[in-house]
């Protein structure tokens, strides 16, 4: 299943390599100045830039995220939102949609071996623009909150009442007209999971990210991003377990006007876990993770 | 039953004000500038427009061709679909001191800017 996960993610990056270099000849004759403004929020891989659309766009997206490697045995899953998002006004953004898992585990300490599929739970996002960019000021910030309601444990896979709320900060600078871009996030992600036994856990994610994006060619954004992330098994962030360092390529790609992907890939380069003399944190977090979104604008 | 009727009014007259509310921000209270364009051809005209800042701009679109098109841009952050031969209204919102790239999202060639000042 891994081997089958692992394998879609290649042929999907052939193909876009194959379209970058496609791309690159043209970038070179391009003029970035004659170039349109471009929409931040899917530039930056897993990093969240600030943009929230048009008002009155309305998008249907599949985003796709997965996550490879434990200390032991075999471990893949993905979560899959299934989104749909809109612009009522020029400073909201909402979305909202299902979400779908699949968890493939074979021999990794602490977790049940599995190999499933399932509808996994509900999300909703609201973007609240706060600071827009103008010609005359090059950074933008934006504020979102995000509920998720899970049915399914995103690292385990097993049946459990999960609620998340994640808190972002989402940050954008344009560097250079056009063509370079250097995104921020600021995360803080409580979460309480009520287990089948009737036992309760809270824990919070806390972090941020820095990413730079070059715009090769009017549709073509490659890019990096580093994540720092702490784990808590506390809500108000008392007791901490552990933390990692996250880094990858990132890239975004638009095929028409209407219709773009975006990939990013991380993994985990440094990380720590409280009590356990080991490198990298493969307790919270995971060797590597992926991402891969389709958008279609209407 | 004549208690929960007029509970029932009160909190549909509140639904009502709070709407009225929040639909009406205070720089759609402000009187809008209006910019008119035509487009033709494939191109706005005029395709260089100004306004001052801090008031709300509205542009009013008349598409002469015999095709629709979609008034777009980025910084504005609005987009509209104009038909063939009809008139679309933008509102947008006070902006600041700048300038706006506009476009049409079905034509690359058709440019046009508005700069506040």
């Amino acid at each position: 299943m891994r081997a089958r996960i692992l394998s879609r993610f290649h042929s999907i990056a052939l193909c876009v390599i194959a379209g970058i270099s496609g791309y690159g000849s043209a970038a070179r004759a391009e003029d970035a100045s004659s170039w349109r403004d471009i929409e931040t929020k899917y530039i930056f891989g897993f990093t969240t830039g600030s943009g929230i659309g048009l008002e009155g766009e309305k998008e249907f997206t599949v985003d796709s995220i997965g996550r490879f490697g434990k200390r032991d045995g075999n471990y893949a899953a993905t979560e899959t939102k299934y989104e749909f998002e809109f612009t009522p006004s020029q400073f909201i953004q909402i979305e909202f949609g299902a979400l779908g898992s699949t968890h493939n585990i074979g021999g990794v300490t602490d977790l049940d071996d599995r190999n499933q599929v399932a509808l996994a739970g509900g999300f909703a996002e609201f973007r609240y623009l706060a600071l827009e960019r103008t010609s005359n000021n090059p950074l933008a910030v934006t504020l979102a909150v995000e509920p998720t309601v899970r049915r399914i444990d995103e690292t385990s896979g097993e049946r459990v009442r999960n609620f998340e709320f994640e808190t972002t900060v989402n940050a954008d600078l344009e560097l250079m007209r056009n063509r370079l871009y250097a995104g921020f996030n600021l995360l803080y992600e409580p979460e309480v999971t009520q287990m089948l036994t009737g036992e309760t856990q809270r824990e919070a994610t806390f972090g941020g990210s820095a990413a730079l994006s070059f715009r090769l060619a009017s549709n073509v954004v490659l890019g990096g991003e580093v994540w720092y992330l702490r784990h808590y098994d506390a809500a108000n962030l008392t007791s901490f377990t552990g933390d990692a360092v996250m880094l990858g390529p990132t890239l975004y790609l638009r095929f028409t006007p209407k219709m773009f992907m975006t990939a990013a890939w991380n993994a985990q380069v440094w990380g720590r876990e409280i009590g356990n003399p080991v490198s990298l944190n493969l307790a919270e977090f995971q060797r590597h993770r992926a991402k891969l979104k389709f958008a279609w604008e209407f | 039953m004549s208690k929960v009727t007029d509970m029932t009014r009160k909190l549909a007259l509140a639904a009502l004000c709070a709407t009225a509310t929040l639909g009406v921000s205070p720089s759609q209270a402000q009187q809008a500038t209006e910019l008119r364009l035509t487009y033709s051809n494939g191109q706005f005209q005029p395709n260089q427009v100004s306004a001052p800042a801090d008031k709300p701009v509205t542009f009013r679109i008349k598409n002469l061709d015999a095709k629709a098109m979609e008034f777009e841009s980025t910084s504005l952050r609005v987009e509209k679909v104009v038909a063939a031969n009809s008139e679309g209204v933008i509102n947008v919102r006070a902006l600041k001191p700048g300038r706006y790239e506009f476009y049409d999202d079905f034509n690359d060639k058709a440019r046009g800017a508005l700069t506040v000042q």
